[in-house]
């Protein structure tokens, strides 16, 4: 496992120190330093719990890769349905992405007059709201209703079939699951959106196609922002030859086309999903470094990272507990709009057959009913409406939040 | 800091970021698994003969021996030369298959940046003259559709609709027709899809940016002063409004137009089968013919360092007010 114990670890340093919370109003003389000296030591009931997710994570991978081996992580039967599931590499990172996001939202939860302040900004663009509605669906189906339904399978004999009330001509599909009225062969509910020349449910590869594209969307992009978090708050508070060398490697990297970058190391190092999120992760952090460190700079010059510095603070100290929560809005942002260009880059790649063949990511299945198109369009037509819908969404969502948490930036630029 | 000055630090700094773009690319390449080597080796053991030995005569006939710094400088001078390498499934070099398939991948490309930067700016004008209304609207909404389409996608859909139902344009591409009549009436019907796919994702971003940067001049002073000097509303849009937005906006379409530009053209080549440099490119990683892969990618790559360089000239040659000693 590729350091995936560090993660929680990262969660609890960023839940920390985004709770700022709010200062209990009394006067200087009143504080008891006794207590805060005491509070100083860091076992706050959040850093005990992310200490605990993060032991028990360790704990579950290390189970899995040296007891299990290559047997299903979990596999219990209750009530007569059985649950079976063996993670991945993948799986496994996507849960310690998952618990990162969970601790994130810790602070929020603790502040509700923020939320409800940052929510009456963002309800007022309704695309987005419909847009978060709509992927907030589109990830429970992907992470936890793969968890209980059946992997698209192949059926030969229900290759081709249209999907519900759509018809086509009856010597099309090998065999009409569905009734044949006057030579066409009308499509029924036990394929809804229709099946592949493979017989598989379009249905169900769509869902499976949702855990791929969140996947690669979520895990890396955090491991995207990790990196351009500390790049960018680094080159900005350290300022001098730091900045410009990390700068400059930045420029470097920005140059390279990213969807060429991508593909070329995908070529050269296989595409399995492990690879291209890895890929996605170390290599895409460029734009949101810059973002990062721009922003950075002016809150260094603000009068609370002064007061911090001549209070004594280490550079790590305030860069962790003073600049990085106040740029983590257009972190935030940025992170949104990172999302889709990846899901995107994620779908071409495995489009021209780049990625691991055997997974039903929704770019494969459009591949898979290019040769098709005249006789069953909708093989290649219904996974890239989703993967259209996820992208836009992802799009509207970026700019409404952009919007309602970072007024400083210009909307449409 | 003179213009001068800051003109040859960019031109070396873009020669910089070549050059270690190519050193990276080296040293990619050297450690990674090569598919072709594995095959000789499997082949070797499969017949018999000793896999080591059919080892050291592929890394002898491909130049791969010799100590690692006199390939790296062996490379570089070959890459500099124009000796990009053998393409072992064309039978032919690098740099004469990339020279074949450029063409394809020009036909189309130049007019849908073409109209995509006209159409882009007018829209995005129009909107800034018009924001908030229900056009203005409208144009924003093209706009996250030609940013979130997936145009691999795109193109199939309209290829179902255009070429499979109506039949109003040919579903195949049709190379030789392209390249003996490349200006008669077929040719333009079969470039009319492609040409759209690639305007669609290249305009929306160019219509944003003219939007953003001519809100910016709307309200001006100098408008208003236009304005109540009795200025025509087609004269205060023409000389007021569209000069001052074309100074960044000329930086930004080849910058950032140059990233959309190439990999869409890239998936665009492959749905509608122009065998230009992105089918070229598949072809080889497909067919696993490294040299060929790498060559495919480095065009891309020198064409967006030679844009970047570009765009900052351009940045300091029509804005007066930049500072030469910002990044």
């Amino acid at each position: 496992m590729i350091g995936a114990e560090d993660s929680p670890g990262t969660g609890t340093d960023d839940s920390e120190s985004a709770d700022g919370g709010e200062p209990p109003s009394e006067r200087f003389e009143d504080v008891d330093w006794a207590s805060i000296d005491a509070d100083g030591g860091g076992r706050s009931p959040l850093r005990l719990a992310a200490l605990v997710a993060a032991g028990s994570y360790g704990l579950a991978v290390a189970s899995d890769r040296l007891v299990a081996g290559g047997d299903p992580t979990i596999d219990v039967a209750f009530g007569g349905v059985a649950f079976v599931w063996d993670a991945t590499a993948v799986d496994w990172l996507f849960v310690a992405t998952l618990s990162v996001l969970a601790f994130a939202l810790v602070p929020l939860a603790r502040n509700r007059r923020l939320v409800a302040y940052y929510w009456r900004r963002f309800r007022r663009h309704r695309p987005a709201v419909l847009s978060l509605a709509y992927l907030l669906v589109i990830f429970l189906l992907g992470t936890v209703g793969t968890l209980f339904l059946d992997p698209p399978a192949l059926d030969v004999a229900a290759a081709y079939q249209p999907p519900v009330f759509l018809s086509v001509d009856a010597s099309i599909p090998t065999e009409c699951v569905g009734p044949v009225v006057e030579g066409r062969c009308q499509g029924t509910w036990r394929y809804p959106l229709g099946t592949t020349a493979d017989g598989k449910g379009l249905l169900a590869l769509a869902i499976f196609g949702m855990r791929v594209s969140m996947q690669v969307g979520l895990i890396a992009t955090l491991i995207s922002i990790t990196i351009a978090t500390a790049v960018g708050a680094t080159a900005a508070y350290a300022g001098g030859w730091i900045d410009e060398a990390l700068m400059r490697y930045v420029d470097i990297q920005q140059t390279f086309p990213t969807f060429f970058l991508f593909l070329f190391l995908a070529y050269l190092y296989g595409g399995s999903l492990f690879v291209l999120i890895v890929i996605f992760g170390v290599t895409g952090w460029g734009g949101i470094a810059r973002i990062v460190r721009s922003e950075a700079l002016q809150r260094s010059e603000e009068t609370y990272v002064a007061a911090a510095r001549s209070a004594g603070a280490s550079g790590p100290f305030v860069v962790w507990r003073h600049v990085v929560p106040n740029v983590s809005n257009s972190i935030v942002t940025a992170a949104t709009l990172n999302i889709p260009v990846l899901i995107l880059s994620e779908a071409a790649l495995s489009f021209i057959g780049l990625g691991n063949v055997t997974l039903p990511s929704w770019g494969q299945t459009i591949a898979a009913g290019r040769g098709d198109l005249a006789t069953a369009w909708w093989v290649s037509t219904v996974p890239g409406l989703f993967l259209f819908a996820t992208i836009l969404a992802f799009n509207f969502l970026g700019n409404a939040l952009r919007d309602a948490l970072d007024p400083r930036q210009e909307v449409g630029r | 800091m003179g213009l001068k000055w800051y003109t040859a630090r960019r031109v070396a700094w873009a020669g910089v970021a070549a050059f270690v773009i190519l050193t990276v690319t080296f040293v990619l390449l050297d450690y990674a698994p090569d598919p072709e080597l594995a095959r000789i080796q499997f082949r070797a053991a499969a017949t018999g003969a000793d896999a080591e030995t059919a080892a050291e005569a592929y890394a002898e006939r491909r130049g791969l021996t010799g100590p690692l710094w006199e390939r790296y400088l062996e490379y570089l001078g070959n890459l500099a030369t124009g000796d990009w390498g053998w393409s072992d499934t064309r039978s032919q070099p690098v740099l004469a298959a990339i020279l074949t398939a450029l063409p394809y991948s020009l036909m189309y490309t130049v007019p849908a940046v073409a109209l995509s930067t006209v159409l882009g700016i007018a829209i995005g004008l129009y909107s800034a003259f018009n924001q908030y209304t229900t056009t203005d609207y409208a144009a924003t909404f093209v706009a996250f559709f030609g940013v979130s389409i997936p145009n691999f996608w795109f193109g199939i859909v309209l290829l179902l609709l255009f070429a499979v139902q109506l039949g109003w344009v040919p579903v195949l591409f049709d190379a030789e027709l392209a390249r003996t009549r490349p200006l008669s009436l077929a040719n333009a019907r079969q470039l009319v899809l492609p040409v759209f796919v690639l305007g669609t994702s290249a305009i929306a971003s160019t219509m944003r940016y003219a939007r953003a940067e001519a809100l910016e001049y709307v309200r001006a002073a100098f408008v208003k002063a236009a304005r109540a000097k009795g200025a025509s509303e087609w004269r205060i849009l023409t000389r007021h409004v569209l000069r001052p937005t074309l100074v960044p906006l000329s930086t930004i379409l080849v910058g950032d137009l140059l990233g959309i530009i190439l990999s869409a053209s890239y998936l665009v080549e492959v749905v509608f089968g122009i065998p230009g440099l992105g089918r070229l490119s598949l072809e080889a990683i497909r067919r696993q013919d490294t040299a060929l892969v790498l060559g495919t990618t480095l065009v891309p790559v020198l064409v967006a360092v030679l844009g970047n360089l570009l765009q900052d000239l351009a940045y300091a040659l029509l804005d007066p007010r930049i500072d030469y000693g910002d990044r």
